[in-house]
């Protein structure tokens, strides 16, 4: 299965705003460690202090898991600004996340 | 697991030891445990693979239930379908699952990934399996049915990460020691099959459904492919699925199982118990042949009233009309159906045979049968049965049906209507006739201007009867046989071409 791209771009308005991440990983297996290193770079290089990033260890905290329906690992879900984007993978193709995020064109 | 290997391979010199070693978990739908000699193998995996329809999920519902019933919990989890709209199909047969739920016998794991998600890099499953290790351990599963595991599957573009993961999951569900059914679908004439070739190798039991069309009737069958470390059934084996859920029926067993015939029971005719030598013996399959209106049904029904009025159940099989007509037209004949129906003595039940496939048919029949528990069984008529598909669908039906009710020591009564003028020809009827106790036929004959009927049994096992050709009229009171003649040549003399078949007829 393609990833969809997502094509939009936020509005002015949510430039400004905190970027509220929820990133499920399990452990510190080589996909999750990869994006959490992954989504640190994204958020410093497009984002520089209008990021939170909260990680939730599957491995410890399955309910939580559950309660999100994340049955992939790792996912990465934007909570806020709004639209909701929920991405999978280790996030090794950036401009694929970009584009989820409707970050393009946004950057520097 | 590897216990119970090692001491079967102690135990071969005493095979039937052995399957009772390996540890079964049955599914409780019938006739499958029996194919699967018990059921799945417990602790491990079990395939199970078939096109869309083909109830690969309700095998693994019903599986699920039954384990929620014998203090075996389950997990459904669900890659392709709403959880919501399982509970409700399952509702549509009667299944509230939800109580089970809330007792935590029962749960259901939506595991569909919505389509907006976007992939991007490599992942893997290990928070579902974190969550059905939760889920596990929280409700004490024993048994785990994975639906539609080639949705998940689709997701990774490379075969080696597919196996890689169903690997992985393979290994967590045998540490857990859960018994397990993962269906997936088939495509036939696609690549799809190379594809989840793999998954044969690693079930310990394949199973595969399928639903096909012959003659515009759809049959569904099941077929045992493996079953590592145990004996199973081979062949495929017909199965419906009818609202209390899927019903296997195998050929209950390899050696034929009838009943000896039984006592001599009347024929409800006076004459015609004299022909038969004191009447049909029970138990016995009957052969009623003849030619369009020559009466086989009245003869039928003549047995059946008479039967019923000694309180002997009957169940009557109309395939040519409904009840009401087959009621109203025995009337005339002066035979009054109604009562017997009414105190539950004779049940009729009419089927089109072109309605459903063969299994459905003999699931109905066979039901009908551990129902109304009848002593006597009439099947109107046999040559309609052609119409569930062809004269094979007609033999596999008849003779199911026959085995059933000789291992019950049920009287069976097949009528036959025959086609043509050479009425012996048609005896066989179907190939059954090698099973076939006692043949009567029946004849409908032009002799110079008027039309004469003759009765004659042409092969009565474990009786003596007559061999003479008897001629018989239908009145409004009944069936009124002649006399037997001893000698008389009328009935092959006069009309050599009616029995004979001497063909200046045709």
């Amino acid at each position: 299965m393609k990833a969809r791209r997502h094509e939009r771009v936020r509005d002015k308005t949510a430039r400004g705003a905190t970027y509220v991440f929820r990133l499920f990983v399990a452990g510190n297996e080589s996909n999750s460690s990869q994006a959490r290193g992954n989504l640190a770079r994204l958020c410093e290089e497009h984002l520089k202090g209008h990021f939170e990033i909260e990680t939730v260890n599957v491995l410890r905290d399955a309910a939580t898991a559950y309660k999100y329906n994340v049955l992939l690992t790792p996912t990465l879900i934007l909570i806020k600004p709004p639209p909701k984007v929920t991405v999978v993978g280790n996030l090794s193709d950036n401009q694929q996340v970009l584009a989820a995020l409707g970050l393009t064109g946004n950057g520097r | 697991m590897k216990r119970s290997r090692r001491t079967q391979g102690r135990d071969a010199a005493e095979p039937w030891k052995t399957r009772k070693e390996v540890p079964k978990v049955p599914t409780g739908i019938t006739g499958l445990d029996q194919v699967l000699g018990g059921g799945l193998p417990a602790g491990r995996m079990t395939l199970v693979s078939g096109g869309a329809g083909s109830g690969k999920s309700m095998i693994g519902l019903q599986c699920l239930l039954h384990g929620a019933d014998a203090g075996e919990p389950g997990i459904l989890v669900l890659f392709e379908e709403r959880a919501a709209s399982v509970r409700q199909n399952a509702r549509a047969r009667g299944w509230d699952l939800t109580p089970l739920e809330k007792k935590n016998k029962l749960c259901l794991l939506d595991a569909r990934l919505s389509p907006e998600v976007v992939i991007a890099g490599d992942f893997s499953i290990k928070s579902l399996l974190a969550i059905l290790d939760q889920k596990t351990r929280a409700m004490r599963a024993r048994r785990i049915v994975i639906d539609a595991v080639d949705a998940l599957l689709y997701l990774y573009d490379s075969p080696l990460r597919e196996r890689q993961e169903l690997y992985a999951l393979h290994e967590w569900l045998l540490d857990r020691g859960l018994t397990t059914i993962m269906t997936v679908k088939t495509v036939p004439q696609e690549e799809s099959h190379s594809r989840y070739a793999f998954l044969d190798f690693m079930a310990d039991c394949v199973i595969n459904v399928d639903q096909r069309v012959t003659a515009q009737i759809t049959t569904r069958r099941m077929r045992v492919v493996k079953y590592r470390g145990s004996g199973y059934g081979r062949n495929e084996y017909p199965f419906v699925i009818s609202p209390d859920g899927v019903t296997v029926m195998p050929i209950t067993s390899n050696v034929l199982r009838h009943v000896p015939l039984g006592p001599k029971v009347s024929s409800g005719q006076a004459r015609l118990d004299d022909v038969l030598d004191g009447g049909y013996r029970s138990g016995a399959s009957v052969l009623i042949v003849g030619t369009a209106g020559s009466g086989k049904t009245t003869l039928a029904c003549i047995f059946s009233q008479a039967a019923c009025r000694r309180g002997e159940r009957v169940l009557y099989i109309n395939f040519e009309e409904s009840a009401e007509s087959m009621v109203s037209s025995m009337l005339s004949p002066g035979l009054d159906l109604r009562p017997l129906i009414k105190n539950g003595t004779l049940m009729v039940r009419s089927y089109l045979p072109e309605a459903m496939g063969v299994e459905e048919h003999l699931f109905h029949a066979l039901e009908a049968l551990d129902e109304f528990q009848p002593r006597h069984v009439v099947v109107d008529a046999i040559s309609a049965c052609r119409r569930m598909g062809s004269e094979f669908h007609a033999f596999e039906y008849l003779m199911r049906l026959l085995n059933a009710c000789k291992e019950r020591g049920i009287t069976c009564f097949y009528i036959n209507q025959a086609t043509g003028i050479d009425v012996i020809a048609e005896v066989s009827g179907i190939g059954i006739s090698s099973i076939i106790d006692t043949v009567v036929l029946l004849s409908h004959l032009p002799v110079g201007d008027v039309m004469k009927r003759q009765l004659v049994v042409m092969k009565s096992r474990g009786s003596k009867s007559s061999d003479q050709f008897h001629e018989f009229r239908i009145t409004n009171r009944g069936f009124d046989l002649g006399k037997a003649e001893p000698g008389d040549t009328v009935g092959r003399s006069a009309h050599p071409t009616g029995f004979g078949g001497t063909g200046d007829r045709r």
